[in-house]
């Protein structure tokens, strides 16, 4: 992979949020909301369900792109060796981490570059005692 | 497995080629929801029912655009973060899978399937180098770049590709 400064990242990312409503938009079959049941008559409808997804994994020759919205719409993209496995459980528990030491950090503001040693260091450690 | 569309664009971004109706029909499994960009170069096509609408006609060939700028600048961000020798294989979404293959002169194979199937860039490689190159790059009267399908859309390449599909690729 490319070492990229701030700006080039910036940028990917603007692009990818765009191809990412696109990949949505693109969508041949869009999953059918179902039908009208009994059981479910006592929930709200969830908005979030049946609606088509972006992109989920990119495969290139050299490396694997694995994409995770969350339902607030927060994308964690993960690039990996594109052989690696349990990418899931892998995004999940980032994904967890993120809560605890980002989303709980009572100085954190939401929309902003997460600056947190905490989450820094849980997600090295975690990383390095994955590989 | 499912096939949705096919296309192919040459190095101007026109689509050369976009068949979404025609060989999806030809699979075996259930059978795909109407595609609503069904736009068949041929015009005495037997599957003209959907595209002989203006409306259809124009949102085919925006999904097109749509598909085209899509790849494009997907091999550019991929080109950005792995080195100019990494190639964009395909991406997929829950609900279906974008297979994508370059040829050295710029030539772009997009095919959508459901999710299930592997990478299917050999696939696309055999579709150019034994439909396309025989067929189209070989006939006498063809001409050299394919605004709008002419040429491409010759019956000898289609059934061939029909073929292909429906026998080739897996199942």
């Amino acid at each position: 992979m490319q070492k990229l400064n701030s700006n080039d990242l910036l940028m990917l990312a603007g692009s990818f949020h765009g191809m990412h409503a696109i990949t949505k938009q693109l969508c041949p079959n869009p999953p059918v909301p179902p039908a009208f049941s009994a059981p479910a008559a006592n929930l709200a409808p969830s908005p979030f369900t049946h609606r088509p997804t972006g992109i989920e994994v990119l495969e290139t020759s050299q490396f694997r792109m694995q994409c995770f919205q969350t339902i607030t719409g927060i994308k964690f993209l993960l690039f990996t060796e594109p052989q690696q496995p349990n990418i899931d459980t892998t995004m999940k528990k980032i994904y967890e981490l993120y809560a605890d030491f980002v989303m709980k950090n009572p100085f954190y503001t939401v929309e902003m570059p997460i600056r947190c040693e905490k989450f820094d260091r849980a997600l090295d450690g975690f990383i390095k005692l994955r590989g | 497995m499912v096939l949705y569309s096919f296309y192919i664009f040459d190095r101007h971004s026109t689509s050369t080629y976009s068949n979404p109706a025609a060989i999806a029909r030809s699979l075996s499994a259930p059978t795909p929801p109407p595609s609503s960009f069904s736009k068949t170069p041929r015009p005495a096509s037997t599957s003209s029912t959907l595209s002989s609408t203006p409306a259809a006609r124009a949102h085919a060939s925006d999904s097109e655009k749509l598909i085209f700028g899509l790849v494009f600048s997907l091999r550019n961000m991929v080109h950005k973060l792995g080195g100019t020798d990494d190639t964009f294989l395909s991406y997929r979404t829950a609900e279906y899978k974008l297979h994508y293959y370059e040829t050295p002169t710029r030539m772009k194979f997009v095919m959508l399937t459901d999710t299930k199937l592997n990478n299917l860039r050999p696939y696309l490689h055999q579709i150019w180098a034994n439909l396309y190159v025989e067929y189209v790059v070989k006939n006498p009267l063809a001409p050299v770049e394919h605004p709008g399908g002419i040429g491409v859309a010759n019956e000898l390449f289609e059934r061939a590709l029909e073929l292909f599909v429906s026998t080739a690729l897996p199942a």
